[in-house]
């Protein structure tokens, strides 16, 4: 009995051993991640595309692109006439140095989020079949992607190739243009440089469309008026005088916005005004204390003991020569502060401040320079717009203007704000000694691209 | 056909003439003392007739005259006896242990050491025991040929590299996978600040009996698809039957650091940044008195400033930055163990605190852990028992190297920047004082007014059940639990916030990490000796389930930096909750087979599947097959006396790494890009249903040798890896928005050898044992389809094809013109007929990168001596590696770069070039204009070490005096850890990988990284 008895407990046993390593089957297999979504279940309904849409917002957002990267490099790189960079970034520093590699880390994570931004407005264009709640909607967000996919190739092909007059812009290659949502990896990913020319051409189409498409006001995402904006730059840009003047006039004339009255009111947005965004800001990227890095802060600000709230790696000094373009009594030239011995703007101390990318003062210089190019007075005199500006900045009216006068005003009205190699490049004038079209002013394709991608033509020089 | 029936009749005849007149034998097994040995096996030759001893050593058994009795025991060499009386005694020689012990092969196998196919290290407890690192893995450094340890930086509970037999995957982990009884546990990092931690960490050392690291593939494959980089079996301590035994050890000691660097005083630094200046002003055309000069910006901007303007009524006041940031550590251990039991009950518990006290300001660790491992026999056929441990783990930790509030990062300041602000008497860039002096952050103000803490609590638990199903047929089923539950504190107040930069009114951060690892093994075991047939087997299946679970919360704004809980912060600045799981669901077998103790054969496989894997590739198969053949059982060797065993092996299999992550294979989007407070979502991963494990194929053949009754006995291992299908995190055209995919492509291998030697030198009175290891191992990728991947400091490791992984790539420094001061390159342009141009040039962008060292070593070996004599014994372990570099590019580019910035600098840089004519490796100073400081050879160093890792002297009271003093054992001792170090290393410490770049491609590098502590202990050990 004792026998039979322990024979049914071994057989139990293994009855229970067996239950347990069969309750582990292969069903349990099957788990799915709970932070993220699968792709094919990501993109199904018109809340789907809207949430897309943010995402792309928080992808310009990224202190490497519109965050205040784009800017700082555009800014930096050749400024040793109003700079002296003194950060310990080498990537940086080599771009203030005019001595950037082919590998450079900011060149590369400029790159790298650019075309991150642009796949995310591609998977919101490619779903826009789902926006149905009403055609406005659709058109809203149609617009706001093609916007932020044009200003972003814009950046791309101003810090990526080379400018507009330098050589022949239909031949010059320009950077790879991709339009669709990458699902999966192929052959075909490895996409070639469009010329400077079709680069161009799509984002003007994109965004004279975007302008057709958008709404007048649109909380803090893209209007009509910021299309119209970013098309007066580009058209700038190309010297093209009359759209450039039109599209600035239309933003001065139709936007129903104006001038900040006190030119401290357009900076400290998070210190002084608790994030609230300058009417002036066309075009700026949100930083909140929760979310995104302001990097113009990161590296032309400064920790102030007697402003609470500034931080920043004090990099960027301000020199001397810049200071001494002002005039006197130019509120402007007073917007700095001495820490250290050194010399700071006090345009990005706010750590927590908005990136602003387009003012509304870019817009009356713009329409002033094209005016006065075209002797015309579309809108206002150039004399006037620039009166405008100078009275804002604690400046008496001058009698008259001349395309110098104009272009002083708007370097000292938009500096250290992301203008300075652009305009070297379209005034053609001089970077740290090196001519407007220098190769050594245009950052090398990354490295990492054309290593993966052979394809990719790598600028000359590098 | 007739041969077979014959063949069965004889067997079947075997069996049942075994029972002829049999005796009933009593005897005693001991040692050579006399001292009992419990748990001896005696087996009459020839049978499967055996019982074990008891207590004390006692065993009776049946068996017929003349029956030889073969009597093994854990520890001892095996003795046979033939019966002639009804009376033995046994004594059993302790020496030359190694072939006969038992190793522990994995779901309940076991192995005698002359039997093991397979490549399998043992590393005894004993051998690790009151070692003063609190891991498991950093004691491992040294004691195991092919095991290649780096404790990385001298910061406490910081992770530590091992790699077995190399480096065999890119992307994918490289560590070991660690099973604990049973319980593969969660491994890496679990850590949000500062460097990677080990959670090893929460595992107490002394509560281990053994460690059997699986290296090769024979011995790996039966956990399959996770033991392509080696499998390291953790076995605690067991109760043993009779007298509880209690044993008390107490420890205490003190520790500082190995080296420190020589680094300019005030009067060298200004002597080099002046020179620098005058530099700058000649190019530019400055009057050196002209108020807009280079010498006037660096007198009053810097030398003045940084100085609260001492410098210019004392400018060769120095102030030692390095020392202020090291200090002398402290070291206090207790150890409980108490051990016993009977028959059908035996109990191991433990109970530890220690208490470290790091070499660098502001580090501390106490671990507190205790453990009962109870075994209870409940029938005839029922074992039961459990395991269960308790930790917990305080870690005051450092911030990652790359920050500047690393401590280490002081030795950047300049030596006239005083510890004190003279303005307030608070320390240097303490607000209210100017918070831009010194020159960078002051990391103690992040040692006085933060404090990042991490508290584990960690249990580890087993309950099995065993079965007795036929003879010879267990049946095991057996549940763990590996609980991880950690809570990170950090608060930063309002005078960090230079480096914080969101402290300005505090700042407060809690985040809990809870990891819930469940396994379930269940297996049958099988074993049979029949005549001269030896066979066992294994089948079974495992089943293991992970879930990670993480929040965390951070709030600013506190009303005064006395309240330091986010309850008080007016702002909740940021909070967030994730989770993350994976399963696996295997089924393993397992066969030994030995006929005539000469030939061996073993074959085992797994089937694994996990949800990891792609759809297209949910289950991989990992067989493994090996065989051994010990020559001195043969007739032909058995006169050859001075060669007592003599063994030869092979094995060759299949097995796989699946450490990816979880999810790779999945295409995602994820919700994590909100903007300005409205919740978006962004495209985050590219699918891969194709995607599965690593795949490495391992070929072993080894020696096992013993001569003169095995007095010298060792190994000797041949064996290649070779590793297809790496996890490799592709990169694509960032054009597509993405930078990489994680796909099955490349391949690499490892090839090496293995050398392991035992000798007992002395065996009287004086006792010299000696145990040496060495090891060479020759990692090479084959194929990376021509991708480049980089990383480390300044992206300087790289993966290439026909390199090691992770070799520094950079441009090769030619030293300095001596007519200029120019810092030269080689240009090493290939040109026509791959001729390379060997000339020099000042242009840096003209010179190509070569591969210019490797920080995998070539050779990695450790000899441990112990000599004992009368009462006192002595040991002493020296490891070390040979042949690997380090980059010190990290904190080379600012601290030894010829004054390029303000950063202190090394006194090295002393022998700069000042005129022409100068022959000299430093260049010129150019203030702020690069003169040499690119990334280069310059910073390229070898790292190659030989290291007193750890020393012990230590007195055995007499038997005499213990008798008086009514105790089993009493034992005094001191020891020290890392005594010395040889090195022609730079810096601090050549054992060192920077936290802030690990990765498995980027090892070797220093970035200002602390360095190992030199510990000295005095401790005292009783038994009772």
């Amino acid at each position: 009995m004792k026998i039979l008895k322990y024979k049914s407990a071994r057989i139990i046993f293994l009855l229970t051993a067996i239950i347990i390593a069969g309750a582990a089957c292969e069903k349990r297999l099957d788990i799915a991640p709970r932070q993220s979504i699968g792709s094919d279940a990501a993109l199904l309904t018109e809340s789907d595309v809207l949430a897309t849409l943010i995402g792309s917002y928080d992808g310009i957002q990224s202190a490497s692109a519109y965050g205040g990267d784009i800017m700082v490099l555009n800014e930096l790189t050749g400024n040793a006439e109003n700079i002296r960079f003194t950060g310990t970034f080498a990537g940086l520093n080599d771009a203030y140095n005019a001595a950037m590699a082919s590998n450079n880390s900011f060149a590369a994570s400029t790159w790298i989020a650019s075309y991150n931004s642009i796949n995310r407005v591609n998977n919101v264009l490619s779903a826009l079949d789902k926006v149905t709640s009403s055609p406005d909607t659709k058109e809203r967000v149609e617009g706001e992607a093609l916007f932020l996919r044009a200003s972003v190739y814009f950046e791309l092909v101003r810090l990526f190739a080379k400018a507009p007059g330098d050589g022949d812009i239909n031949t010059n290659p320009g950077v790879p243009m991709v339009l669709l949502p990458t699902s999966e990896i192929s052959e075909s990913d490895n996409v070639s440089r469009s010329t400077v020319k079709q680069v161009y051409d799509q984002v003007i189409a994109d965004l004279i469309k975007a302008e057709s498409l958008l709404p007048s006001s649109n909380s803090r995402y893209a209007t009509q008026w910021t299309a119209a904006a970013m098309l007066s730059r580009i058209y700038l840009t190309l010297g093209d005088y009359p759209n450039a003047r039109d599209a600035a006039d239309r933003v001065i004339s139709g936007s129903g916005k104006s001038l900040a009255a006190d030119f401290n009111d357009l900076w400290f947005t998070y210190i002084n005004n608790g994030g609230t965004t300058p009417g002036e800001y066309l075009f700026y990227v949100k930083i909140t204390n929760q979310d995104g890095t302001n990097s113009l802060n990161t590296y032309f600000g400064r920790t102030i003991r007697s402003i609470p709230g500034t931080a920043g790696r004090s990099d960027a000094k301000i020199q001397n020569a810049h200071v001494n373009k002002y005039e006197v009594g130019d509120v402007r030239g007073e917007y700095f502060t001495i820490s250290g011995g050194n010399r700071y703007t006090l345009k990005h101390l706010d750590r927590f401040g908005d990136v602003p990318i387009i003012r509304l003062a870019e817009m009356y210089l713009t329409r002033a320079e094209a005016n006065q190019i075209l002797g015309t007075s579309l809108g206002a005199t150039p004399l006037a717009d620039v009166n405008l500006i100078r009275d804002r900045a604690g400046l008496g009216a001058l009698a008259a203007v001349t395309l110098d006068t104009i272009r002083k005003e708007r370097e000292l009205e938009l500096a250290f704000e992301g203008h300075f190699l652009p305009e070297v490049k379209r005034l053609k004038k001089t970077a740290s000694g090196l001519p407007w079209n220098s190769p050594l002013l245009i950052f090398p394709i990354p490295q990492r691209e054309t290593d993966v991608n052979k394809n990719l033509v790598q600028n000359e020089g590098y | 056909m007739r041969k077979l029936l014959m063949t069965i009749a004889s067997v079947l005849l075997f069996f049942t003439a075994a029972h002829a007149q049999s005796i009933s034998v009593s005897g005693r097994v001991a040692d050579e003392s006399g001292n009992p040995i419990p748990s001896a096996s005696i087996i009459a030759r020839g049978s499967n007739n055996g019982v074990s001893s008891d207590a004390q050593g006692r065993f009776t058994i049946s068996v017929s005259k003349g029956t030889v009795l073969v009597v093994s025991a854990v520890g001892y060499e095996d003795a046979t006896v033939t019966v002639n009386d009804a009376n033995v005694t046994i004594r059993l020689s302790a020496g030359a242990r190694a072939l006969t012990e038992v190793v522990v092969t994995g779901f309940g196998g076991t192995q005698i050491k002359k039997d093991v196919t397979g490549n399998i290290a043992r590393v005894k407890g004993k051998d690790i025991e009151y070692l003063p690192t609190p891991t498991v893995d950093a004691a491992l450094q040294g004691k195991a040929a092919g095991v290649f340890v780096n404790s990385q930086s001298g910061k406490l509970g910081q992770a530590v590299t091992v790699r077995i037999r190399g480096n065999s995957s890119i992307s994918a982990s490289s560590q070991p996978l660690y099973v604990v009884d049973g319980i593969p546990i969660t491994t890496g990092d679990q850590s949000t600040y500062g460097g990677a931690t080990n959670t090893l960490s929460d595992i107490n050392p002394n509560d281990i009996e053994s460690i059997e690291i699986l290296k090769d593939a024979s011995a790996g494959a039966i956990y399959g698809s996770r033991a392509a980089n080696g499998v390291v079996l953790i076995t605690t301590k067991r109760g043993k039957a009779g007298k509880t035994s209690v044993t008390v050890n107490l420890q205490s000691g003190f520790a500082e650091s190995t080296k420190r660097v020589k680094m300019l005083n005030s009067e060298q630094y200004n002597e080099l940044i002046l020179e620098g200046a005058a530099y700058n002003d000649v190019q530019d055309g400055y009057d050196p008195a002209d108020p807009d000069s280079w010498t006037t910006y660096v007198k009053d901007g810097i030398l003045g400033y940084y100085s609260y303007d001492q410098w210019k009524d004392d400018p060769n006041k120095t102030y030692d930055w390095q020392d202020a940031v090291f200090q002398k550590g402290a070291y206090r251990q207790a150890d409980l163990q108490i051990r016993g039991g009977t028959d059908r009950t035996k109990f191991f518990t433990s109970f530890q605190h220690l208490d470290q006290t790091g070499i660098i300001v502001g580090n501390n660790l106490v671990r507190t852990t205790g453990r009962l491992n109870i075994d209870q026999k409940a029938s005839e056929w029922l074992d039961i028992g459990v395991s269960m441990s308790l930790a917990r783990t305080y870690n005051r930790r450092l911030p990652d190297d790359n920050a500047f509030s690393n401590p280490l990062q002081a030795i950047a300041l300049m030596p006239q920047t005083p510890f004190i602000d003279p303005t307030t008497g608070l320390d240097a860039g303490t607000p209210p004082g100017d918070p831009n002096i010194p020159l960078y952050y002051n990391p103690l103000l992040t040692v006085k007014y933060a404090k990042f803490a991490q508290e584990v609590f960690r249990t580890l638990g087993n309950a099995y059940a065993k079965a007795k199903l036929a003879p010879g047929l267990t049946l095991q089923t057996e549940f763990g639990l590996d609980y991880f539950s950690q809570n990170e504190e950090g608060y930063f107040q309002s005078q960090t916030i230079r480096n914080q930069t969101r402290a300005t009114n505090g700042l407060g951060t809690n985040t809990g990490t809870f990891i819930s690892n469940f396994n379930t093994n269940t297996f049958l075991n099988y074993a049979k000796v029949a005549g001269k047939h030896n066979i066992n087997g294994t089948l079974g299946m495992q089943y293991q389930e992970s879930t990670a679970k993480y929040n965390s919360t951070e709030g600013t704004d506190f009303p005064s930096n006395s309240y330091q809980k986010i309850a008080s912060a007016a702002t909740k600045s940021d909070g967030s909750s994730s989770q993350t799981d994976f399963r696996f669901l295997s089924y393993f077998l397992r066969g030994n087979y030995s006929f005539n103790d000469k030939y061996l054969f073993s074959a085992s496989g797994r089937i694994d599947q996990s949800s990891r894997f792609g759809k297209n590739a949910r289950s991989g198969f990992f067989p493994a097959v090996s065989g051994g053949w010990i020559l001195t059982n043969e007739n032909f060797l058995s006169d050859v006396k001075f060669l007592s065993f003599l063994k030869l092996r092979a094995s060759y299999g299949i097995v796989g790494n699946a450490e990816i992550g979880n999810f790779p294979q999945l295409g995602l989007f994820s919700g994590d890009a909100g903007y300005a407070g409205t919740s978006g979502q962004r495209p985050s991963q590219l699918p891969n249903p194709d995607l599965q494990w690593e795949t490495t194929k391992q070929f072993d053949v080894g020696v096992d040798f013993g001569f003169f009754n095995n007095r010298i006995n060792g190994e000797i291992d041949y064996y290649e890896k070779k590793t297809d299908g790496l996890l490799l995190n592709v990169n694509v055209p960032a054009t597509t928005g993405f930078t990489s995919i994680t796909r099955n492509i490349g391949k690499l291998e490892n090839k090496g050898f293995e050398f392991v030697l035992n000798t007992n030198n002395f065996t009287g009175q004086f006792k010299w044992t000696t145990n040496f290891n060495i090891a060479r191992n020759i990692g090479k990728v084959n194929d990376i389809q021509g991708q480049i991947i980089e990383g480390g400091v300044s992206n300087m490791n790289r993966v290439a094809e026909g390199e090691a992984i992770g070799v520094f790539y950079t441009v090769e420094y030619a030293g300095v013109d001596p007519d200029n001061g120019d810092a030269l390159f080689y240009k090493n342009v290939k040109g026509a007929n791959d001729v390379i141009d060997r000339t020099t040039t000042n242009n840096y962008n003209e010179a190509q990168r070569i591969v210019a060292g490797d920080p995998n070593p070539d050779w990695i070996f450790g000899i441990t001596n112990n000599f004992s004599y009368k009462g006192f014994d002595l040991s002493f372990m020296f490891s070390g590696v040979a042949g690997n570099q380090v980059n010190i590019y990290g904190m080379g580019r600012y601290s030894s770069a010829n004054m390029l910035y303000e950063d202190n600098n090394t006194a090295d840089q002393l022998a700069r070039w000042q005129k022409p004519g100068d022959n000299t490796n430093i260049p010129q100073i150019r203030l702020y204009t690069i003169n040499g400081s690119q990334a280069s050879t310059r910073y390229i160093v070898d790292g190659s070490y030989v290291r007193l890792r750890t020393a012990s002297i230590g007195y055995t009271f007499a038997p005499k005096i213990l008798k008086t003093l009514r105790l089993e054992k009493l034992r005094i001792y001191g020891s020290a850890f890392n005594l010395l170090t040889f090195t022609d290393y730079p810096y601090w410490d050549p054992e060192v990988n920077a936290d802030s770049f690990d990765s498995n491609i980027a090892k070797g590098n220093d970035f200002y990284t602390p360095p190992q502590p030199r510990t000295f202990l005095l401790g005292i050990n009783v038994s009772f």
